[in-house]
């Protein structure tokens, strides 16, 4: 792609030029007291340069239509991802991340984890976004408030930043090309196949534990899931009772508080 | 063992490298996107939502993992990963709802009088007035009852 085009460019500078473009448009997009309109354009500019330094140190996934499906899906998410964190309204951040959402469930679907990729969609987008949109129409102060304009340190945040990417990116560019040997390795699906619990061993071809197109595939995850992890699932619903009761003691017990400090306050300012 | 017949490439089927950089690229970016977010932003929703943005990110790269090694490991995990994701929304969403009740403002500088000693107050400078919204509202064609437009309606939109 466009590496090809620029054989001079070692993945290495390509890849420092995108972390640092990335990091100076954050700083130039994320809120800070003043709207400067070149400012954001020379951002979001800036931003579309870095996405295309990672585009070009990708690899190519194999025939064209994967790598458009891909590159879409994760440009979505990278965008929007973007868009979440540097937006002004909170309103607007929660539906930015909604369609984060919708582009890293195509990543998890690209990647084979339709479950997943569903799950996403309706556990996220579905009920904690809107829980979320729930409390800030139940908080949110008309208009933009002053702290939504200014954020903390944008410029040490997007170094920060722009260090643990470069960190991370080039840790991932050292992965080699070759098939690791560790894919030799039995995978344990096939312990899970001969597990008491489960009286139809359903998958003992390792290779193809995770093949997207087999028609078992959910089957296969819950057979995991309720085999091996049978405990930890018991132990999920068990957190989630317990979420749920300390969340209504808190509200409760908060409430009651509040009412009590606001009858001091008003006996101190009273009497 | 069932084998397909569609037509996939062999590098996307398992094991493949170069889905699994590419996948891992993309959820280092969104994982670092959310730090910068919870670091920087100041309101405490938006600094959450950061948050489970770094979890998003995470969870993408379980998944390329899981499906490089050809083991449902990674994927049990990001199930486990939403799970707690939605314990913790439900009982974070109601500490903000308290400091909300308590100050009035979603503003994390809120709740500095908790930091240490020895550092320095945040203080907010002034600000231009806002220009959060927009001259003219886009029109719509007009279709049903015409709204009687006014007070309650501009209310509403204050909260975008």
């Amino acid at each position: 792609m466009i590496a090809a085009a620029l054989p001079s460019l070692s993945p290495g500078v390509l890849l420092a030029a995108a972390v640092t473009s990335a990091a100076a448009s954050l700083w130039l997009l994320l809120p800070r007291g003043s709207e400067n309109t070149a400012a954001r354009w020379l951002g979001m500019l800036l931003g579309a340069a870095a996405l295309a330094g990672f585009i070009a140190t990708g690899r190519r996934l194999g025939s064209l239509g994967e790598d458009a499906v891909f590159l879409t899906v994760s440009l979505v998410a990278v965008i929007s991802g973007a868009a979440t964190i540097v937006t002004r309204s909170p309103v607007y951040a929660a539906i930015w991340f909604a369609m984060a959402l919708t582009g890293v469930a195509g990543v998890l679907l690209v990647l084979g984890a339709q479950f997943l990729g569903v799950a996403t969609i309706v556990v996220y987008a579905g009920a904690i976004l809107v829980m979320f949109l729930f409390v800030l129409m139940l908080a949110q102060p008309s208009g933009l408030a002053p702290y939504d304009r200014v954020s903390s340190e944008p410029l040490l945040s997007a170094v920060a930043g722009a260090v643990l990417l470069g960190l991370l990116t080039l840790s991932i560019g050292r992965l080699s090309a070759e098939p690791a040997a560790c894919c030799a390795v039995p995978s344990r699906t096939a312990a899970v196949t001969e597990d008491p619990l489960r009286s139809t061993p359903l998958a003992t071809d390792p290779m193809a534990a995770i093949d997207p197109l087999a028609d078992d595939q959910i089957a296969r995850l819950g057979s995991e899931l309720f085999g091996r992890h049978l405990l930890s699932v018991e132990v999920a619903g068990l957190l989630l009772l317990v979420a749920l009761i300390g969340a209504v003691a808190v509200v409760s017990r908060g409430e009651a508080a509040l009412e009590a400090d606001r009858g001091s306050l008003t006996e101190r300012t009273g009497g | 063992m069932m084998v397909s017949s569609c037509p996939i490439s062999p590098l996307l089927a398992a094991g493949s490298m170069p889905l699994l950089h590419n996948a891992l690229i993309v959820g280092a970016i969104l994982f670092a996107l959310g730090l910068v977010g919870i670091l920087t932003r100041r309101n405490l929703i938006v600094m959450f939502l950061s948050a489970e943005l770094m979890l998003q990110g995470i969870s993408v790269s379980l998944v390329a993992w899981s499906r490089y090694h050809g083991d449902w490991g990674g994927q049990v995990l990001v199930i486990f990963v939403l799970t707690v994701a939605a314990c913790e929304a439900a009982v974070a969403l109601v500490f903000v709802l308290q400091a909300f009740a308590r100050t009035g403002r979603l503003d994390a500088a809120a709740w500095q009088s908790l930091r240490d000693e020895s550092l320095a107050r945040t203080v907010d400078r002034e600000l231009p007035a806002s220009d959060a919204t927009p001259a003219s509202w886009p029109r719509l064609s007009p279709a049903g009852v015409l709204p009687t437009g006014g007070g309650e309606d501009d209310q509403q939109r204050q909260h975008i």
